[in-house]
């Protein structure tokens, strides 16, 4: 459909774009992130430092460098554990007989009942704050959301012929599962891999701005918009700068979603 | 059979006319011409009377004789409560309600004349028996009085006359007087002391009105207060613990006064500002790099000598406090007469710090960690100590904590390296001649000059033993002694004969009052601060009526649906509930940080902490606590708050006056946005339209919504001065204050909710577009616009209703970010800070309270969903 091309290119273009300056950061940023210098703190953007300094006098351009590792690191992992955990039970649900269908499906329910940002603040006051919790409490509400979605992909393909055919032949539900069934529902999940990734970098920004996701000094741009919430009068631009990012980052992989989504309709 | 549904759109015009009406009062009620203050004064204005305080932490109790947070002192200390001494700015003590005093030659009595025709603000007249009953419930048995230890030698309280006293020592103790004049000696009324906690009794120049838990303390003037007329006709005290709050909260203008204003890079700019009026004032509160001498390399005094080289006080100044602070080389306060300056003792040399480093054995320098309570100063000071001394050799791993872990790990069970925490306590350098404080330093010299001390009652004596003290810590470097921790004021310059500069930093508002013709705040009414507390609240009403409503559903269903599958579904239901009281139980339990012992602090005395424990119940099997605690909950009884010692409901229920409107007002604007928004995105033929439409959803749901919230209170509150910057005035000064107080949090909250919403609307549309009776009704000649509206509208609105019964649910626990940005007192504030707290009941409760609206709105959405479109019951009959 040539209205998800647009959206397909633009996004894939900024996704690839964060994750390669996420790899990059990892071996280079212009200047060191954690390089504190009090002398020249809450300098605007201009030569030397072209995104400014922060209030402790660390580039601009760094952290936010920086904070893409958190931000995509988090999210992907998050995204996995998820993925990694939900999609089995989901094809689970769809192969077996009516009872363990039901069992999941419950505890489905009652995962998404939970609110979930104050079960992750309750899991980093039980475990303590840090990008591992972080991971843990976002990925916790990925797995009801693909098993959901791999279950009701895999119903679909179950009453495709060539599964009955399997069915018939004697093959097992689980093999037929892996052989089948899971190849053809790759498409859905990639859709929903990336519409839970964009999530999964709001809920981490969110987490680091409450103080509950990844620490410092690692720097993380949500924990940077919450350091620069007090500084508006004396630089604005801290406070603008790691929210556009974030705003920048959420906006191309819920286009490249929406492109999948429209290329996989058509 | 769908294409009847097509009468259906009747139904919904009025219901979506009604949201638009709403809609449209809010935006009139909001878009006020803008109010800001004016540049002068104008004569003609009634003088205000009414000061609005604003302080960082709310107290837990009222009653400071039983829990030493210093949030008590700062609203009543002076205010409602006196003690029979106070403190003088110099540190000595004052006379108060006792009027003078003898001490004995041997120092072991002390007789005092007390003030008469001072009364409480129950009736009680106050005399020698009244201050006997204070001092001997504070040192008696039982008492849980924090500061018990400092009155250790006092042996007996004997009334001597109407207005006499004798306090009979066992020993001499030079620091009597001024552990007389702290806050956890008040004295209290006899009649009223059992329920000081929640409705405090003192002599002071204000009695106690209202607590608004979570928003505000209410204080009004004493008529009869014996120090003579008051002219300001009240106080109120709101809490306000986020910086960035506290900033626009007195920009706006909704606060008078700010005292140890947490955002220091921010304070020059009220300096300069010739509307507010600001004090920079020293304090008692030491911040220290605390260093754990039970761990290596810590236990080495060259070790600790070179991290004091390390240290570059003023670079820590300047990065954390932006300038404001002074250096101390030692534990005592630069304020006081007897402070000698010992911070040349180790300036700032990274070279010699290496060089002792190497003389210690470490020429490679070894890896410690940091552990930081939440204070802004804490966490900002300690990534700048992290850097230097990275400078010299020393790895530093930081590790933020709340203060519930804090006191868990570091203070209790002296699990750390290294801390950053400012002591607050005057006088408080006895904590190195405790063995089992956290620092683990043990010196048998400094005890002995200690013990000196306590002998010494004359001050000029005192003097000389006082610097000797000071270079002890100094010489062994016990910690790195960082700097002392000023005290930030700011106030509304129309403020006048506020009393600032005590030794427990609290201002003294009996003599204050507001200059003739100062401008009226920013934003609307004296209204800010009288939120309902007592009203037994619509939500009690909302949750019968919710309940009716359900059963009714329930017993409809049964008959369409049949009574097999109602009952399934509702022991599914049950079943559900129940797993989800387990699971919220035990993650509960396994939070580490025992709450008796957040709540008496730093300076509690272990048999305090064992009786409190006993007091909450904490000292049950987990099997007792759980059953009592479902049981209660069964009764409606959600337990007794552990930090508030009120009933759980009556909090979540003044919570939920918040709560709910900002989640229908939030769903209402998401729906107002959506509606348009999906339609015309459907109906778009032109490409660029489509794109652009499709653009601003993706751009909704991209921002997070608190960056959004930030961004409208700096431009609409502080900017523009249209709105208050955040607060909540409660409902019964009607509606409209009370929505415009809610309107941008709820702006923030909609747009994306309204972006999910315009998304599956316009899903659903497209999908509805392709059906055969579209294609009909396009033959027949009807318009696009008309087509969507009668046709495909109401069957594109059943999956967004079931849609929107889950967002209202989420909306009320997922706003505790927003709820934090605006300082609105909701439940997604309470249980976040029920969870620095360590109130497990109120944790359990209310988390538990949510789970179930979210699974029974659930429940009958989905029930309500299978009744009404008869393909989804075929459907799903057909598995």
């Amino acid at each position: 459909m040539r209205r998800g091309r647009g959206s397909l290119i633009a996004g894939a273009l900024i996704t690839a774009l964060f994750v390669a300056t996420a790899l990059l950061a990892s071996v280079w940023t212009p200047y060191d992130p954690a390089a504190i210098a009090i002398v020249a703190k809450l300098q605007p953007p201009g030569a030397a430092h072209w995104l400014g300094t922060d209030q402790l006098g660390r580039d601009e351009l760094s952290l936010l460098m920086a904070g893409a590792k958190a931000s995509v690191g988090v999210a992907l992992l998050a995204v996995l554990v998820g993925a990694g955990c939900g999609v089995p039970l989901g094809l689970l649900a769809a192969a077996r007989p009516r009872a363990i269908d039901d069992l999941i499906m419950r505890g489905n329910d009652l995962l998404f009942a939970f609110p979930s940002l104050l079960l992750a603040i309750l899991i980093t006051a039980v475990l303590g704050p840090g990008a591992a919790v972080a991971i843990l409490a976002i990925g916790v509400f990925n797995v009801p959301v693909f098993a959901r979605v791999a279950r009701a992909a895999a119903l679909r393909i179950w009453t495709l012929d060539f599964c009955l055919a399997a069915r018939a032949a004697g093959k097992g539900a689980g093999a037929i599962s892996l052989q089948h069934v899971l190849p053809n529902i790759v498409p859905v999940l990639v859709v929903q891999i990336t519409i839970q990734f964009s999530l999964g970098v709001v809920a981490e920004a969110g987490l680091s701005y409450l103080g509950l996701g990844v620490q410092p000094p690692t720097p993380s741009w949500g924990h940077m918009l919450g350091e620069a919430q007090t500084l508006t009068a004396l630089a604005p631009a801290l406070a603008v700068i790691p929210g556009l990012t974030i705003v920048c980052f959420v906006l191309g992989l819920n286009l490249l979603g929406a492109g999948l989504s429209a290329r996989r309709r058509s | 059979m769908s294409g009847l549904r097509a009468c259906r759109p009747r139904r919904l015009a009025p219901a979506v006319m009604g949201a638009m009406l709403v809609a449209a009062y809010s935006l009139l009620a909001w878009s006020r011409a803008p109010a800001g203050p004016l540049p002068g004064a104008s004569p003609g204005m009634p003088t205000r009377d009414r000061v609005i305080v604003g302080l960082q932490l709310e107290p837990p109790t009222l009653d400071p004789t039983e829990s030493p947070a210093a949030a008590i002192s700062e609203v009543l200390y002076g205010n409602l409560y006196e003690g029979l001494v106070r403190f003088a700015a110099d540190g000595s003590a004052q006379a108060l309600l006792a009027a003078s005093w003898d001490i004995s030659s041997d120092g072991l009595s002390y007789v005092f004349r007390l003030r008469e025709g001072v009364r409480f603000s129950d009736g009680t007249p106050f005399d020698a028996q009244v201050a006997k009953f204070s001092l001997d419930r504070a040192i008696g048995p039982g008492s849980i009085n924090p500061q018990r230890a400092r009155l250790a030698a006092l042996r007996g309280v004997d009334v001597l006359g109407p207005y006499t006293l004798r306090l009979r020592l066992a020993r001499r103790s030079g620091g009597l007087l001024q552990s007389l004049a702290g806050s956890a000696f008040v004295m209290l009324s006899p009649a009223s002391v059992a329920t000081n906690a929640q409705r405090p009794v003192g002599t002071g120049p204000f009695c106690f009105l209202a607590w608004h838990r979570g928003d505000s303390i209410e204080l009004s003037r004493n008529a009869a207060y014996w120090g003579g007329p008051v002219r300001l006709a009240g106080l109120t005290f709101r809490f306000i613990a986020d910086p960035t709050a506290a900033y626009a909260a007195l920009m706006a203008g909704d606060i008078d006064l700010f005292s140890h204003y947490p955002a220091p890079e921010s304070f020059a700019q009220f300096q300069r500002d010739t509307r507010f009026a600001v004090f920079v004032g020293p304090s008692e509160s030491e911040t220290v790099l605390g260093l754990n001498h039970r761990r290596p390399p810590l236990d080495n005094l060259l070790v600790r000598r070179a991290i004091s080289l390390a240290l570059d006080r003023h670079a820590i100044i300047d990065g954390a406090m932006y300038g404001y602070g002074t250096p101390i080389g030692s534990h005592f306060p630069p304020s006081n007469p007897a402070y000698v300056d010992l911070t040349g003792r180790y300036p700032h040399d990274p070279a010699a710090a290496k060089a002792l480093l190497a003389r210690a054995g470490f020429p490679d320098g070894f890896s410690l960690t940091l552990k930081l309570p939440p204070p802004a100063y804490a966490r900002r000071s300690g990534e700048i100590v992290a850097a230097q001394l990275a400078q010299v050799g020393i790895r530093v791993a930081v590790r933020n904590l709340e203060w519930a872990q804090w006191l868990d790990e570091v203070f209790t069970r002296h699990d750390f390296d290294m801390s950053i925490v400012a002591h607050a306590e005057p006088m408080d350098y006895d904590i190195y001649a405790r063995d089992d404080y956290y620092f683990g330093y043990v010196s048998p010299e400094f005890k002995a000059l200690l013990a000196a001390l306590e002998q010494t009652v004359d001050p000029a004596q005192r003097t000389p033993l006082l610097h000797a003290v000071q270079e002890k810590l100094a010489d062994d470097a016990v910690n790195g002694f960082l700097f002392q921790l000023p005290w930030l004021c700011v106030w509304n310059a129309g403020l006048h004969g506020i009393g600032l500069g005590g030794v427990l930093e609290v201002v003294d508002f009996h003599a204050a009052y507001f200059l003739a013709g100062t401008p009226p705040r920013g934003a609307d009414a004296d209204a800010v601060g009288l939120s309902s507390g007592a009203a037994a609240g619509w939500p009690s009403y909302g949750g019968l009526a919710f309940a009716i409503a359900a059963i009714g559903l329930v017993l409809l269903a049964g008959r369409q649906l049949g009574i097999a599958y109602i009952g399934g579904r509702v022991s599914m239901l049950l079943a559900t509930l129940t797993f989800a009281t387990v699971v919220v139980f035990m993650l509960v339990q396994i939070v580490p940080g025992d709450p008796a012992h957040f709540m008496l602090g730093l300076q509690a005395d272990p048999a305090a902490v064992a009786t409190l424990r006993h007091r909450l119940g904490l000292d049950a099997t987990p099997w007792q606590r759980y059953f009592a605690w479902v049981r209660g909950l069964m009764h409606g009884d959600f337990g007794v708050s552990y930090t508030y010692r009120i009933p759980v409901r009556a909090l979540i229920v003044e919570r939920l006056q918040v709560s709910v409107p900002l989640a229908v007002y939030a769903l209402l604007l998401a729906m107002l946005a959506a509606l348009p928004l999906g339609l015309a995105h459907a109906a778009s033929r032109d490409r660029r339209g489509a794109v652009l439409l499709s653009g601003l959803t993706q751009l909704g749901l991209a921002i997070p919504n608190f960056w959004l919230g930030l961004l409208l209170v700096l431009v609409f509150a502080i900017d523009w001065r249209w709105i208050a910057a955040g607060g909540f005035p409660g409902w019964q000064l009607g509606p409209w204050p009370g929505l415009k107080a809610l309107t941008l949090p709820a702006i923030a909250l909609a747009t994306p909710q309204a972006a999910v919403l315009a998304r599956v609307l316009d899903g659903a549309l497209v999908d509805t577009l392709h059906e055969d009776y579209i294609r009909t009704a396009r033959a027949q000649g009807a318009g696009e616009w008309r087509i969507l509206w009668r046709h495909a509208l109401p069957n594109a609105a059943i999956p967004v209703l079931t849609i929107l019964g889950m967002q209202f649910s989420f909306l009320l626990a997922g706003a505790v970010i927003i709820e934090n940005v605006f300082f609105l007192p909701g439940v997604g504030r309470l249980v976040f800070q029920a969870i620095a707290q360590r109130d497990l009941i109120v944790v359990q409760s209310v988390v538990m309270l949510l789970i179930f609206a979210v699974v029974s709105v659930t429940f009958c959405v989905d029930i309500a969903y299978r009744c009404v479109d008869p393909r989804v019951r075929a459907r799903d009959g057909a598995r």
